[in-house]
């Protein structure tokens, strides 16, 4: 058989696998692909991911958590804006505003400490929520997966620390110095 | 009227629209909820039966895992798996289940071997002392006639039994021991003689043959007929829900408002974990009791069929608290009464004494359960007060009978987990 050949008979199944999925599918596994947690994973374990993925939807205004709740579910931002603030007495601070692709309360992955500042949806927006206990479910029925989640979630963290580290001595230089 | 003005009245407007929508969706599906539950209770117990299995054999699902075959092979193959080791054992079961003939044999031999005990009692404690044989005879007297009565072969029956014993329907010939145990009981009479009765009396007590108790034939050919299709629900509940990937949890949670959508996963899970470790708990310890008791009756020199069905009965009932091993008792020490040329494999042991040593393994299976299987099996998984276990397991029997006891633990642990687990996710998410 030729490779052109070889080459459209490919080109037809992908096409045909394409079909059998429903376009809703289709949109949330090709965005997964560009959410950095997943960006190492393949189609097949994409899917297992999309399997077990929630998808909820926040009107403007809306709380998706609030501070000091136990966190249970990592969320993504599917579609939309969010803002992170922390809520004081007289005061509420924006932390950050989030856009689509971006995730949040990924620490929940990890273990049900309480929400360390509120999420709240600036304007009507789509999110997919990963729940940790459905993520160590996938550490016995597809180990490595849930293995390559863990590893992407332990260098976001490491990278989180070091930039932590570095702002934190350039708000100290002299007792740094004095360390040293 | 400014843009966010109207926004803002929209959106007032919206969520009343929402909570009228919602209020009729929910009072409409009450009433529907209601009228169906009621009209299709007779599929409630087989669903539940379906639903539960499927739920302790879940582990057994998710541990078949390969990784290149689809989810619905994996399934089948689970199955498959569940299947065969539930033939085999249903099978080996069956062979130790006594036929109408064994059935005949066993009331004779029972009827015969508690008159002989009876009367050796009495004529031992006749020897030792005048006082005792009397009291004994006026205490367990009328019991045992009640006993021979509930053991009386009807007349189709006595008329069965015989047929069997000169070799009825391609089977052998009943042994000549038994049929001479037949005869015997036949001249067994009362041991305490009656009181006169009123006259008024009398039609009631000979009118208690079958025919004015059993109900109608065809009626109760519609209601076995019923009855069996409702049970068919039973396997097809457990198959769906075996193919069930999560699917029905994210429909129920997807239904839930975002206010509570972490919370509503959260309650789920610690309600699958804790029921979960419950039942399997359960089962684990209601399979080490029938074993235990299995290898205990071998022990005794009971043939091991015999043993293996005890022990499952008796294992099965353990779910039910107290009446379980009480039921194991009446069962284990029965068959000891009947039970002929046992050799315990325990050197010293006197085989004339089999139902008093049945008594002690009984009672020794159940200090071991509580020491032992429950300690380490359960845990601390749920701790139920004895007073509601004993109200549970009345209110049970009376609404459902026996299987009503069986669920009756079961739902107690149910809704005692789901309250704790609710109002502890309630105040930790703060919403109460």
């Amino acid at each position: 058989m030729s490779t052109r050949n070889l080459v459209a008979d490919k080109l037809l199944w992908e096409t045909l696998g394409r079909w059998k999925r429903s376009s809703l599918d289709l949109d949330r596994n090709q965005f997964l692909k560009t959410v950095p947690f997943f960006d190492r994973l393949s189609k097949r374990q994409l899917k297992t991911i999309s399997d077990i993925i929630f998808e909820r939807t926040y009107d403007i205004g809306e709380l998706i958590f609030e501070e000091g709740q136990p966190g249970a579910a990592m969320f993504l931002i599917l579609d939309g804006k969010v803002a992170i603030e922390i809520c004081r007495e007289t005061s509420t601070t924006r932390l950050a505003v989030l856009e689509k692709g971006a995730f949040f309360g990924e620490m929940a992955l990890l273990d049900d400490t309480p929400r360390s500042a509120n999420a709240r949806a600036l304007e009507r927006t789509r999110t997919l929520a990963l729940y940790r206990n459905d993520l160590t479910g996938l550490r016995h029925r597809h180990a490595r997966t849930a293995c390559q989640i863990y590893r992407s979630l332990a260098t976001m963290i490491g990278d989180r620390l070091r930039a932590t580290n570095e702002l934190v001595q350039l708000k100290t230089p002299s007792d740094t110095a004095g360390l040293e | 009227m400014s843009n966010g003005q109207e926004f803002e009245e929209q959106e007032r407007e919206r969520t009343l629209r929402r909570k009228v929508f919602y209020l009729t969706f929910a009072t409409l599906a009450l009433i529907l909820g209601g009228f169906l539950v009621w009209n299709l209770r007779i599929l409630i117990l087989p669903i539940i039966v379906g639903a539960l299995l499927a739920f302790l054999f879940r582990p057994v699902k998710d541990s078949f895992r390969v990784r290149w075959l689809p989810h619905e092979l994996q399934v089948l193959c689970s199955f498959a798996v569940i299947g065969i080791v539930l033939f085999f054992a249903f099978n080996t079961l069956r062979k130790h289940i006594p036929d109408e003939e064994q059935k005949l044999e066993f009331k004779v031999r029972l009827k015969y071997k508690l008159n002989e005990r009876y009367r050796q009692l009495v004529s031992r404690s006749e020897g030792k002392s005048t006082t005792v044989g009397p009291l004994i005879e006026k205490q367990v007297g009328p019991l045992m006639d009640k006993v021979n009565q509930a053991l009386e072969l009807n007349p189709h029956e006595r008329d069965l039994f015989l047929r069997y014993a000169a070799g009825y329907n391609g089977k052998p010939p009943i042994q000549s021991k038994f049929v001479d145990y037949f005869w015997a009981n036949q001249k067994t009479g009362k041991y305490v003689i009656p009181e006169k009765t009123p006259a008024s009396a009398a039609p009631l007590t000979t009118q208690t043959g079958p025919a004015s108790t059993q109900p109608p034939p065809a009626a109760e050919g519609t209601s076995l007929e019923s009855k069996l299709s409702a049970w068919m629900l039973a396997p097809l509940i457990f198959v769906f829900l075996g193919f069930d990937n999560g699917q029905i949890r994210r429909f129920f949670v997807s239904l839930v408002p975002n206010r509570y959508f972490e919370l509503s996963l959260t309650v789920l899970d610690d309600l699958d974990d804790a029921i979960g470790r419950y039942l399997r708990g359960t089962l684990l310890e209601c399979f080490l009791v029938g074993l235990t008791l299995t290898l205990g009756l071998i022990l005794l020199g009971i043939p091991w069929g015999i043993a293996v069905a005890i022990g499952v009965v008796s294992g099965l009932l353990n779910a039910i608290p107290f009446l379980g091993t009480a039921i194991a008792l009446v069962i284990g020490v029965g068959y000891a009464l009947i039970a002929e040329n046992i050799r315990p494999l325990i050197p010293g042991l006197n085989p004339n004494d089999l139902a008093l040593y049945v008594l002690i393994l009984v009672v020794l299976v159940h200090i071991i359960d509580d020491v032992v299987f429950q300690p380490f099996v359960l845990g601390s998984a749920v701790n139920v007060h004895p007073l509601v276990v004993v109200i549970a397991i009345i209110g049970g029997s009376l609404v459902m009978g026996l299987w009503g006891m069986l669920f009756a633990i079961p739902t107690v642990v149910v809704v005692k987990t789901a309250v704790a687990t609710l109002f502890k996710e309630l105040k930790a998410y703060r919403i109460i």
